[in-house]
C-alpha cells in the first residue's frame, strides 16, 4: 500500500460532491469535494506500489481538461490508467449536477 | 421470463450495494446514514497494508419501500468478497437496534439486510465475530415486532457468521444466481477435500447452495427473477405478510426431517477409524461432569440420537440451573461432526435444548443456562450445507437469544476452543462470557492453517499478526482486551480441575448471573468495559454517529 499526494492549479468553482466506484479488484473508489482554495489536492492511496509516474501522467490529463477547485481522494485496488481516468471524469460529471 | 422480459428488465445483480438501495426505494426517499462522506473506514485494514473503503463495505439508507417506512441495509460484495468487520458490522446491528428501537415505540420501521457476503473479514477475525454476534442479537429482538426481510440476490451469496443471519430473518428471499450456506465450496474443499466438494462444479454448488435449491427445501420462501421491479414487488408482499407466528429458526421440529435422512451419504473419503484408543475426555467432557457431577456419557440422546450434546440439570449456588455442552461423539452418523464440532444435529439439539428450559420455567422463575464453550468449529460437509447446517446453527442461536431476552441469564463459558461459526451457536448469544485463562483456551473465526491460506500468509506470519492486530490474535489474553468478556480466570487447571477449582469457577458463574440479572437482556454491556472503549473505539464512533444521523432529517 503507497500513498501519494498530488497538488494542481484551480480556477473554477465546483457545486456538489460526489462519490463514484468501489475499492474492488481492478476498481477503484473517488470522493471529490469541492475545495475553497485555489488549487486542488489529490490524494491517493493504492494497493501496488512504485506507480506513482503513472498516476501523474494520468492525472495531469485529468486536470489538463479540469479546472475545478476540488478536494480528491482515491482509493485504489489495481485499477488501470483507463479506469482511473473513467471515474475521474464520472467524478467531475456529478459534480456538476 | 420470457424474451421479451428479459430484455425489458432492469438486473439487480449487476448494480453496487449502494445502487440496488436506491432501486428498492421510493423516488426521492433515500437517505443514506453514515455514507462515504463521513469516512468511517476500518481501523484495522490499513495496518495490514490493505486499502480501506470510505464506507467500509456497507450502506445503510432510511426511506420508504411501496410507502412503507424501511431501512434497508446492504453489503457491498466488491469490497474485501462483502467481508463483515468491525465497522461495517457495526453500521449493521446499530442500524438494526435503532430499528428496533423505533419498533418498540410503536413506530414500525421494516428493516430489509440485502446480505452479499462472505462472513466474518478474516484480517479483523475476532471482532468480526463479535459484531455478527451483535448482528445476530438485533435481528432475533427484531423479528418479534416487525418481519425482517433478508434478500440473497447474488453473486457473492450469503456465508459465514452471516448465513445464520440470513437464518433468522423473518422472510428470506433468493434469486436462481443467489447461494446461501455456512461454509461456502472452497471453504469445504479446503478443509475436508476435494472428493467431499469440487468447488468448481458449479452445477453441484448450485445444486446444494442455490437459491432454487433452498426455495424448493423451504430455506428461502421467495424465488425472484434478477429484476429491481420484482424486487420490490417480493418485498412488498412480505411486509405484507407480517410477522411470522414462528420463524423458520425457531421451527425446531425441522430437525426431525434430519431422521428421515437417516443415513447421509457415507464419507467419500476415509476417515481415520474411530477404534483407535480412548481418548482423554474433551475439555468440554472435563468442565460438564465437574460442574454438574453427571457423566453426560450416561445422559439419555437426544431425539435424533445424538450423543454429542450434553444437557442437563445441576445445582449453581443454592438454584437449579441448566448445563449444556457440545462434545466429541465418534460413531456420529455425520463423520464432519464426529470431534465437538457443531453440526446439523448439534445445532437443532441445542436449539431444543434451551427451548425446552424456557418453556418450562415460562411461568416461574427463569433458570441460568450455562454454555460449556469447547467447540473446535462447524462441521465442513456437503451433506451439512445440503440440508441447512446455517439454518441448524440459526436455530441456537435464536434460541438462546430468546433465552437472553426471556430473562434467562446465559453464560458462556470458555474451557476450550471458541470457534467461528460453532461459537457464535454456542456461546456468543450470552449476556455473560467468561474464560479460563489456561493452554488450549482460544477464540477465533478460523483455524489459523485455514486463516493463513484464505488471506495468503503462512502460519508464521498470521501468528506474528496476531501479536501486532489485537482482532486477529489466537490467544485469550488478546481475546480480553476486546472487551468481550466479563471475566478470564486464571489458576486453574483445566485438564485436571481440583475441587478447588471447580468451586472456584462455580463461584464466578455465580457472581455473574447475579450480574446478568441486574442487567439488560441485550449485549450491550459488551461495549461497556475499559477494555472496549478501547480496542473497539470504531464500534462506539459508528454507534454515537449513526444514531445522531438516525433522527436528523
Amino acid at each position: 500500500m503507497e500513498q501519494l499526494t498530488f497538488i494542481y492549479p484551480a480556477h473554477d468553482s465546483v457545486v456538489a460532491r460526489a462519490h463514484v466506484g468501489v475499492v474492488a479488484s481492478g476498481d477503484l473508489e473517488v470522493l471529490l469535494e469541492p475545495s475553497s482554495q485555489q488549487q486542488s489536492q489529490v490524494i491517493v492511496t493504492t494497493s501496488v506500489d512504485g506507480f506513482g509516474a503513472v498516476w501523474k501522467n494520468v492525472l495531469d490529463r485529468f486536470f489538463s481538461r479540469f479546472r475545478g477547485a476540488v478536494a480528491i481522494e482515491i482509493n485504489d485496488f489495481g485499477a488501470t490508467p483507463g479506469v482511473v481516468l473513467l471515474r475521474l471524469t464520472q467524478a467531475a460529471e456529478a459534480s456538476r449536477s | 421470463m420470457n424474451r421479451e422480459s428479459f430484455l425489458a428488465r432492469e438486473s439487480f445483480i449487476e448494480k453496487n450495494a449502494r445502487e440496488r438501495v436506491r432501486a428498492l426505494l421510493d423516488e426521492n426517499t433515500f437517505r443514506e446514514l453514515l455514507g462515504p462522506f463521513d469516512r468511517l473506514e476500518s481501523p484495522w485494514l490499513p495496518k495490514q497494508q490493505i486499502v480501506p473503503q470510505s464506507d467500509d463495505g456497507v450502506v445503510i439508507a432510511r426511506g420508504s419501500l411501496g410507502g412503507t417506512p424501511v431501512m434497508i441495509a446492504a453489503v457491498e460484495s466488491a469490497f474485501q468478497g462483502g467481508s463483515i468487520g468491525e465497522v461495517s458490522g457495526s453500521k449493521l446491528a446499530c442500524a438494526l437496534e435503532l430499528t428496533l428501537g423505533e419498533c418498540e415505540k410503536g413506530n414500525l420501521v421494516h428493516p430489509v439486510l440485502l446480505l452479499e457476503t462472505g462472513g466474518v473479514r478474516l484480517q479483523e477475525a475476532n471482532l468480526g465475530l463479535a459484531v455478527i454476534a451483535e448482528i445476530h442479537a438485533a435481528i432475533a429482538a427484531l423479528t418479534r415486532h416487525v418481519p425482517v426481510v433478508g434478500v440473497v440476490a447474488g453473486m457473492v451469496g450469503c456465508f459465514g457468521g452471516m448465513s445464520l443471519a440470513a437464518g433468522l430473518c423473518s422472510h428470506l428471499i433468493m434469486t436462481r444466481q443467489g447461494r446461501l450456506g455456512m461454509n461456502g465450496p472452497e471453504v469445504i474443499e479446503q478443509e475436508s477435500g476435494i472428493e467431499e466438494l469440487d468447488a468448481k462444479d458449479h452445477r453441484l454448488v448450485w445444486g446444494v447452495f442455490g437459491g432454487e435449491q433452498r426455495h424448493r427445501t423451504n430455506l428461502a420462501d421467495t424465488l425472484v427473477d434478477d429484476d429491481a421491479g420484482a424486487f420490490r414487488e417480493v418485498i412488498r408482499a412480505a411486509f405484507q405478510r407480517g410477522v411470522p407466528e414462528r420463524p423458520r429458526s425457531a421451527q425446531v421440529e425441522r430437525s426431525l426431517l434430519l431422521r428421515q435422512h437417516s443415513s447421509p451419504p457415507p464419507p467419500l473419503s476415509p476417515r481415520p477409524p474411530s477404534s483407535e484408543p480412548a481418548r482423554r475426555p474433551s475439555r468440554g467432557q472435563i468442565w460438564f461432569t465437574a460442574l454438574t457431577g453427571v457423566d453426560g456419557a450416561q445422559l439419555r440422546p437426544g431425539p435424533g440420537g445424538s450423543k454429542s450434546v450434553w444437557s442437563t440439570d445441576a445445582p449453581l449456588a443454592g438454584e437449579t440451573a441448566r448445563f449444556i455442552a457440545v462434545v466429541p461423539d465418534r460413531e456420529n452418523r455425520f463423520p464432519r461432526a464426529r470431534e465437538g464440532e457443531v453440526g446439523l444435529e448439534q445445532g437443532w439439539a441445542l436449539a431444543r435444548e434451551v427451548r425446552d428450559v424456557l418453556e418450562a420455567d415460562a411461568n416461574g422463575a427463569r433458570r441460568p443456562i450455562v454454555a460449556i464453550v469447547d467447540v473446535k468449529s462447524q462441521a465442513y460437509g456437503r451433506t451439512e450445507e445440503l440440508l441447512g447446517i446455517h439454518l441448524a446453527c440459526a436455530a441456537a442461536v435464536d434460541a438462546y437469544a430468546r433465552a437472553r431476552m426471556a430473562g434467562h441469564p446465559v453464560m458462556a463459558l470458555i474451557v476450550g476452543s471458541a470457534m467461528s461459526g460453532a461459537f457464535l451457536a454456542h456461546g456468543y448469544q450470552a449476556n455473560r462470557i467468561l474464560a479460563l485463562d489456561a493452554a488450549g483456551v482460544s477464540v477465533h473465526a478460523m483455524s489459523k492453517a485455514a486463516a493463513a491460506r484464505v488471506t495468503r500468509r503462512t502460519v508464521e506470519e498470521v501468528e506474528a499478526l496476531g501479536d501486532a492486530i489485537v482482532p486477529m490474535s489466537y490467544s485469550v489474553n488478546a481475546y480480553a482486551q476486546l472487551g468481550t468478556l466479563h471475566r478470564l480466570i486464571a489458576g486453574v487447571n483445566a485438564d485436571a480441575p481440583s475441587g478447588e477449582d471447580v468451586r472456584r469457577v462455580s463461584a464466578e458463574l455465580a457472581g455473574a448471573v447475579r450480574d446478568a440479572r441486574g442487567g439488560a437482556r441485550d449485549l450491550g454491556n459488551r461495549l461497556l468495559s475499559p477494555e472496549a472503549r478501547t480496542t473497539r473505539a470504531a464500534s462506539l464512533e459508528v454507534r454515537r454517529r449513526l444514531g445522531a444521523q438516525w433522527t436528523e432529517g
